[in-house]
């Protein structure tokens, strides 16, 4: 039997075991999905975004199916960061694998509180700092779509916790490789690359928009190729390693993300409708190393070949 | 909670774009509960649909076969329909909370709309295993194409009177006419009542459930991307409860209180 390949990564000082992690927003408060799998066996797992006070969410619908993409507006719908450490966290504790707070702010001080509150607990490993949600009125989206706002959240943030910080960025801006610089610039350990694509959808028969909120964001296989391009132009503008995320639904599309160069991908979607979507990916991602005949997984991210030979080669290194 | 690759049995139409599916599934079938419902995908590998759809499970045959009963609406259903015995399907249930049975002792109403007889009949054939319950059942459809399960809901000894919207069969108008017709009779012994359907059809019996101070149990049908309790994406508005503003359909329900939702918003 060959030798199992190294799939370990390190992102801005947090190692995890294989770069496969599941997203906010779609993995609950980490043990929902339990029944399905051990989630000790994710590279980690980002809970639900989480706000200072509990959030009721938005009216219903507040979700809509479009060609392969899902919109949402749930509008962070979340019991709030001390009910999740009360009464969340303790059931966690068997789950053997770095626990990501993703946290939301109405302002930046809430936002600074948020990071000492999370400051404090052993069990979350690092956080992530939501700037790109679509679907809330206050915050949200409007931090990371200008650089000096996202990088004084991100500075707020990186001053009040010792824990790595990743900054969601949001697609929806003209340049994300500005706002990206400007988080790292204010210290950011690392950048999550991206969150949701605004979008809409009309119902012509009644003539109402598809979701309650009128617009949200997309998500699925509809976003993937442009995520993917986001994520090979920040990883160029940026010296921090950068999770790659939209619409990964298998391995395949986990490589395509770890060749341009994202040290790390997160599963977001597929997790609704494939709940074992992580696992598959990893056994994937094992068993490609293996034929391949890489030992470690750090070999493949940005090995992008633009260059030289013709592109049949690409990815076939036992012809090279 | 499990997710379970299965062989369709049959898949059949009975009635106008109305198909009975049945698949062999004895784990389900062992813990299956009415009014707890499936999420099922037609093909692991296609990316449109790119989401399960929910289907309340309809009853349990000879044992082993779970049965889903659907009706064309998009193109989920329409691929669902395509499909012939031995195609693999691939579903995760059982999902949700089922219904509080009645206290043998009750009488009982079953108040279905179109394909809000999915659930009610699973709990029909139930009751009647459990405790022989006599029971009710106020049924409507749009027209007599539509109609189905009659014969099945007879077997079972259950005293059906059923409403078509255009009058081709039954009595003419609406299956909650139906039910406000039953209620304004001088009725010696309350009915708990069980009622699934479309939306405007469950506001109105659940109001009037609540005017007339009577138990109701509703079945919710509503889009879902997960069913799993993880996107918070399937709300409803919770009546003044504490602190709590929406109900997760898939989580809390698919069957709900009648006064546990804000049916002014519905």
């Amino acid at each position: 039997m060959a030798v199992l390949p190294d799939l370990s990564v390190d992102i801005g000082g947090l190692r995890i075991k294989n770069p496969v992690i599941a997203a906010s927003g779609t993995f609950g408060y980490g043990d929902e999905l339990t029944p399905f799998y051990d989630p000790s066996l994710l590279g980690a797992i980002i809970v639900k975004g989480l706000s200072l006070r509990p959030m009721p969410g938005n009216p219903p619908p507040r979700t809509a199916e479009t060609p392969c993409g899902l919109l949402n507006a749930i509008g962070l719908a979340n019991i709030g960061i001390e009910a999740f450490i009360e009464e969340k966290l303790p059931s966690l504790a068997k789950i053997k694998t770095p626990l990501i707070a993703n946290i939301y702010g109405h302002t930046i001080r809430e936002y600074a509180q948020m990071a000492k509150r999370t400051a404090t607990v052993d069990r979350i490993a690092a956080v992530e700092i939501n700037i790109s949600c679509p679907n809330v009125e206050a915050g949200g989206m409007a931090f990371g779509t200008d650089p000096d706002t996202a990088a004084m959240v991100t500075d707020q943030v990186v001053k009040n916790t010792t824990k790595p910080v990743i900054v969601k960025l949001t697609p929806n801006v003209t340049d994300i490789t500005t706002i990206a610089g400007a988080v790292e610039s204010a210290g950011a350990q690392a950048i999550s690359v991206t969150n949701t694509f605004l979008g809409m959808a009309v119902d012509v028969a009644t003539r109402r928009p598809k979701l309650a909120n009128i617009i949200g964001g997309l998500s699925g296989p509809a976003i993937k190729p442009m995520a993917l391009y986001l994520v090979h132009k920040v990883v160029e503008a940026v010296q921090i390693p950068v999770i790659g995320l939209g619409g990964i639904m298998d391995y395949q599309d986990a490589l395509e993300f770890l060749l341009v160069g994202a040290r790390a991908i997160q599963v977001g979607t597929a997790n609704l409708i494939n709940p074992k979507t992580p696992i598959e990916i990893i056994n994937g991602l094992t068993d490609f190393c293996v034929r391949e005949e890489i030992g470690n997984i750090n070999q493949i991210i940005g090995d992008l070949r633009t260059k030289g030979e013709g592109h049949e080669k690409k990815g076939n290194r036992k012809d090279t | 909670m499990l997710e379970e690759v299965v062989s369709i049995e049959f898949n059949r139409e009975i009635g106008k774009d109305t198909f009975l599916m049945g698949f062999r599934s004895p784990l389900l079938a062992s813990c299956a509960n009415p009014g707890q419902f499936l999420m099922i995908h037609s093909g692991r590998e296609t990316r449109d649909p790119l989401l399960r759809r929910p289907f309340s499970i309809h009853g349990i045959q000879d044992k082993n076969t779970l049965m889903i009963l659907y009706k064309i609406v998009g193109k989920g259903t329409s691929l669902l329909s395509a499909l012939k015995e031995g195609d693999a399907i691939s579903l995760i249930g059982p999902l949700g909370n089922g219904f509080t049975f009645p206290r043998p002792t009750e009488r009982t109403l079953l108040v279905a709309g179109g394909m809000g007889i999915a659930p009610l009949f699973f709990l029909a054939q139930a009751l009647k295993k459990a405790h022989k319950h006599e029971i009710t059942m106020f049924l409507g459809f749009p027209t007599s194409q539509e109609v189905v399960m009659t014969d099945q809901l007879k077997d079972l000894n259950v005293d059906l009177s059923l409403t078509t919207e255009d009058g081709s069969l039954g009595m003419k108008g609406l299956v909650s006419d139906l039910l406000d017709q039953h209620l304004s009779q001088e009725l010696t012994k309350k009915p708990v009542i069980y009622a699934c359907g479309p939306t405007p059809m469950l506001k109105k019996i659940a109001q009037k459930a609540i005017t007339c101070n009577l138990t109701c149990y509703v079945c919710l049908e509503v889009y879902m991307a997960c069913g799993l309790g993880i996107c918070q994406g399937c709300a409803v508005k919770a009546a003044n409860s504490k602190g709590k503003s929406y109900h997760s359909v898939c989580q809390d329900g698919p069957v709900f209180s009648a006064e546990t939702i804000d049916w002014e918003v519905m």
